[in-house]
């Protein structure tokens, strides 16, 4: 039945796709995937891709690692990214050697089993605000050291209320805060813009708010729940704040700030380089809670990690490049350059001597909360994605606050179980 | 008449591209005035920033891009042509079931290839080099290749195989000197379209080319997305870009497909 | 089953109608039919170790990730434990689904008639070889170019309530604004005009190339017999056009139903689940918040799969009844 002929052919064929395979690995360079190497390459992973490799931070690595007496590789990836990556890397045992995530990834990841604690390495982590190492905390364990914070403020345009008549000191609450939004209306210029995207990003926003309010995670659609996200449903109704705002990123949110129009936005300290080139004269004033002074803000900002290798030998020398990346001066380097606020007490004086402006934000991470914090752990994107998907039905009109919040909940209680 | 349908085409042509121009627009427009409302209409006093940054930064991931098209195509013609000329011609048994299979083949997230990919290339060592992204971005193109392929040839007359039969030619030589020749509009769609998935490809070079030395354009563009922050005049800027070259290479490309091939061929 | 998906249409009204698997066998431009059938599998080879080398994998993993129940530690251990039907008895369960089906039918039945009759009405314009055709052909391509991440973004810039264009130009002709990506009325509309923007150029192309085609006598004879334009079109020319259509209308529809980063990138599937499909919320469980839930994504993944699978055989039906 059978033709030799056709046989050969299909062996042919076989030889054809095997040398393409084998054509393909020619071209891979040898030790290329970081661990295995006995060598001196050492592999950091980072989420600023926006650094290439003449900036102060590919710098900074390269130095570190000339210090321990290894070559750095470094990866930057997108942030969203990062965590797929690491997850999958830490599947195949390939993880990097330090890896630096967002901090409410911290638990997932731990949880996971991906992460060294901070006493296997030998990570001193004292000098580390608490509010700040939380997100890293996860039953009585640290997986990592915070690299810097940021946290949400409101800025606004000085002008504008200006015209309005609205002194930004006063506003100490709520209800003064909708009340200057009312008068900036009357002088047909516009309220607040924020983010309240479906992603984490917008529940980053929310939670000022919610927190104001007095609410807790554990509760979604508790009485004070509710009124933050009327807060929110009230402004969009009433058009102080665009419809937009459902599908803003933050950065989408300040870009409509920086066209100048927008009385307050609600943005993060990150923003502060891109404040001084709007042209208009702008000033921070931290975020009201609902019966008056700071609510506490949501904390943002990466940890350094030292992820599982099947090698332990390792480990002194990550433990060497995570405490030349921590260490006080270099700190203050990373953390100017990303525009964030330093981890420990010491630095955060530094900045603030090297620049007064950066006061307010220093106090507003000093009132800020992890998200993970209050031992929620990785329970927290459990609540988090029922919440935005919560303010996302209300302020899109097709729920009323409580009865999302009330489904928020319900969803919650059943993925947190 | 004819100079009717060219305004006319002109007109349509401007219709779908207004969203290109409204990137173009973005890429010449300072930060400050990304949401001014009304919305400018053009970039008056718009910034060259974007494109400072861009032309500083950019213009080795536009060469890993053009090469890994440029592969994805050969590899996609060599294993989709033959293939579809045996499922179209030679109708072998259970070529129906290879073309459902190929169908099916698709609809596997490109998310979840990936990972597979991940696992595969790392034992391989081809993880971060180009020959491995131009094997994986393959998978796009060369199901739809061989299904394009089939589509197209099984519109070419029987009677032109039977008279290369007849010349004692080996369904071999058929194939080559026959088939192939009077497929050449097969073959450019194709190709186009492998062409622009791999240019366009993210979550294969993200996966499997993120920490190479040699990456595309769409991972070039991350450079402009931070964790906190996202340039998009610079952004725009990398996309205007890198649609030159490659529109050029369209244009070249789409003079080739040619008019009633078969005919000419049944004629000969 | 064994049945081709894609030749068992009459390549030309002269040639044999290749119907049924029996007679589809006898119909091949014959000589030996075992030896041919070598030949046929020889040149098939490539694709199918091809097939089994870069499918199989993973094709085996969305499967298996859909049968067992993935933590995060689990998905990096390896010794996640097996679940059965769980996660698909969730989906099932979710109350997601109802919407998440509606759209994903809605979407991807509206944006294919849409690309394809535009696409095909183009194909036929620019057939006509005019001045610049064949420029402003490879014009149209542009939009494929651009990485998605761009062209979704210019989208929903152009869409947004407050500073977008496509508002702005309708105050100007003094029509109301809409909420194109924030208002759960439209949000499903807006990324399906997106998603046809992005489809017109591949349906363009590949119908005109088939159009190129079709043997230039075909169209002089019926010219010679009085049709006009307009019967030349539908007696004649779609007719030979069928097995290009038929194609890119499947084609059409795999790359439909698994459209995400567009829909991801403009609303998130929102507001509140308003154009969410079973390819964003599948996305949405394995990497749209900070835990990922492999389980119940792979198992909308695999729904889709079987989706694709119905509307080939649906395909299969109706050639086999047209034949």
């Amino acid at each position: 039945m059978t033709t030799t002929r056709g046989r050969l052919r299909a062996a042919a064929a076989l030889v054809i796709s095997a040398c393409l395979l084998a054509g393909c690995s020619k071209g891979s360079e040898p030790g290329a995937s970081g661990t295995g190497a006995a060598g001196g390459d050492y592999t950091i992973w980072d989420p600023y891709p926006q650094f290439d490799d003449g900036s102060d931070w590919v710098k900074l690595l390269t130095r570190c690692g000339t210090d321990a007496g290894v070559t750095v590789k470094r990866t930057g990836y997108d942030t969203t990214d990062l965590t797929n990556k690491a997850l999958l890397a830490a599947q195949q045992s390939n993880s990097p050697d330090v890896l630096i995530v967002d901090n409410p990834v911290v638990s997932t990841l731990a949880d996971a089993g991906v992460l060294t604690t901070t006493d296997e390495l030998k990570v001193d982590t004292a000098a580390v605000e608490p509010n700040l190492l939380a997100a890293g905390r996860i039953g009585g364990k640290t997986y990592g050291i915070p690299i810097g914070a940021n946290t949400l403020a409101l800025y606004y345009n000085k002008k504008i209320l200006d015209g309005a008549k609205v002194d930004p000191a006063a506003i100490k609450d709520w209800a003064s805060l909708t009340a200057a939004l009312e008068k900036v209306k009357a002088t047909g210029k516009k309220g607040i813009t924020f983010s309240a995207i479906g992603t984490e990003e917008g529940s980053f926003q929310f939670l000022p708010w919610f927190w104001g309010s007095g609410a807790g995670l554990t509760q979604l659609d508790s009485a004070q729940g509710v009124a933050a996200l009327e807060l929110w449903n009230g402004w969009l109704k009433n058009g102080h704040a665009p419809n937009s705002v459902l599908n803003n990123t933050q950065t989408t949110s300040w870009q409509e700030f920086a066209a100048g129009d927008f009385a307050f936005s609600e943005n993060g300290t990150w923003q502060l380089a891109n404040a001084e080139k709007t042209g208009f004269e702008y000033g921070i004033i931290p975020i009201p809670s609902q019966a008056g002074g700071t609510a506490p803000a949501p904390t943002g900002g990466e940890f350094v990690t030292a992820p599982v290798q099947t090698e332990t030998g390792r480990y002194p020398v990550t433990e060497k490049l995570i405490a030349c990346l921590s260490s006080a001066d270099n700190a203050f380097t990373t953390d100017t350059t990303l525009s964030y606020i330093a981890a420990t007490e010491a630095v955060q004086q530094k900045q603030v001597a090297a620049n007064p402006q950066l006061a307010v934000w220093v106090e507003a991470v000093k009132a800020a909360k992890g998200r993970t914090s209050d031992d929620l752990g990785t329970k927290y994107p459990k609540i988090s994605q029922p919440l935005w998907t919560a303010f996302q039905a209300a302020l899109s009109g097709s729920a009323s606050p409580a009865e999302a919040l009330k489904t928020a909940q319900t969803t919650a209680a059943a993925a947190t179980k | 008449m004819r100079r009717a349908k060219t305004v006319l085409g002109l007109i349509f042509t401007a219709i779908m591209l207004f969203p290109v121009y409204w990137m173009i627009n973005v890429s010449f427009t300072r930060d400050t005035d990304m949401r001014a409302d009304p919305p400018h209409l053009f970039p008056l006093d718009g910034t060259l920033e974007g494109y400072r940054a861009v032309l500083d930064q950019q213009l080795p991931y536009l060469g890993t891009s053009l090469i890994v098209g440029l592969g994805t195509v050969a590899l996609t013609l060599a294993l989709s042509a033959p293939a579809g000329f045996a499922l179209a011609k030679l109708r072998p048994k259970g070529g129906g079931v290879l073309s459902f299979v190929l169908l099916i083949a698709q609809m596997i997230p490109g998310i979840i290839m990936a990972m597979g990919f991940y696992a595969i290339y790392l034992r391989l060592g081809v993880l971060n080099t180009v020959g491995g992204l131009i094997l994986a971005d393959s998978t796009i193109a060369v199901p739809f290749g061989v299904l394009i392929f089939t589509a197209f040839m099984s519109g070419i007359p029987d009677e032109l195989i039977h008279a290369a039969m007849i010349d004692g030619a080996t369904t071999w030589r058929t194939f080559v000197s026959v088939i192939l020749p009077v497929s050449r509009n097969a073959i450019v769609t194709v190709s186009l379209f492998a062409f622009l998935w791999a240019w366009s490809d993210f979550v294969f070079a993200t996966t499997l080319d993120g920490g190479g030395d040699a990456q595309p354009i769409t991972l070039g563009i991350y450079h402009y997305i931070g964790n906190n922050n996202q340039q998009w005049n610079a952004i725009m800027a990398t996309a205007v870009i890198a649609s030159i070259p490659a529109t050029l290479l369209l244009i070249l490309a789409q003079r080739y497909v040619a008019a009633g091939v078969t005919a000419g061929a049944v004629k000969d | 089953m064994a049945h081709d998906v894609t030749t068992g249409v009459p390549a030309s009204p002269s040639a044999p109608a290749g119907g049924g698997a029996g007679a589809r066998a006898e119909g091949t431009p014959g000589r030996g039919r075992r030896g041919g059938h070598w030949t046929a599998w020889a040149f098939l080879a490539p694709i199918v170790i091809y097939l089994l080398a870069f499918y199989a994998y993973p094709l085996y993993r969305n499967l298996d990730l859909s049968l067992r129940h993935y933590t995060v530690r689990s998905f990096v251990q390896g010794d996640a434990p097996f679940s059965g039907f769980d996660n698909y008895r969730d989906v099932f369960a979710d109350p997601a689904f109802g919407p998440a089906l509606l759209h994903t039918l809605t979407f991807t039945v509206v944006s294919i008639a849409f690309q394809f009759a535009i696409g095909l009405a183009l194909a036929v314009f620019f057939a006509q070889n005019f001045r610049l055709s064949a420029t402003l052909r490879a014009l149209f391509l542009v939009p494929w170019l651009l990485p998605l991440i761009v062209s979704a973004s210019t989208w929903t810039w152009m869409l947004n309530s407050d500073s977008g264009i496509v508002n702005h130009a309708l105050e100007l002709i003094h029509v109301d604004p809409v909420n194109w990506l924030t208002s759960p009325d439209w949000a499903l509309t807006s990324v399906i005009i997106a998603n046809v923007w992005i489809g017109i150029p591949f349906n363009l192309v590949v119908l005109y190339s088939g159009l190129q085609a079709i043997p230039a006598e075909v169209h002089e004879a019926a010219s010679i017999d009085g049709a006009n334009g307009w019967q030349r079109f539908w007696r004649v020319t779609f007719p030979l056009l069928r097995p290009v259509s038929a194609i890119t209308l499947l084609l059409g529809l795999v790359y439909t139903l698994k459209v995400f980063d567009l829909i991801w990138i403009m609303t998130k599937g929102g507001p509140a689940d308003a154009s969410i499909t079973f390819a964003t919320w599948s996305y949405r469980f394995s990497f749209g918040s900070l835990l990922p839930e492999f389980g119940p994504g792979a198992a909308v993944g695999n729904l889709l799969i079987v989706m694709a699978l119905f509307f080939g055989l649906l395909y299969i039906r109706f050639q086999r009844r047209q034949a």
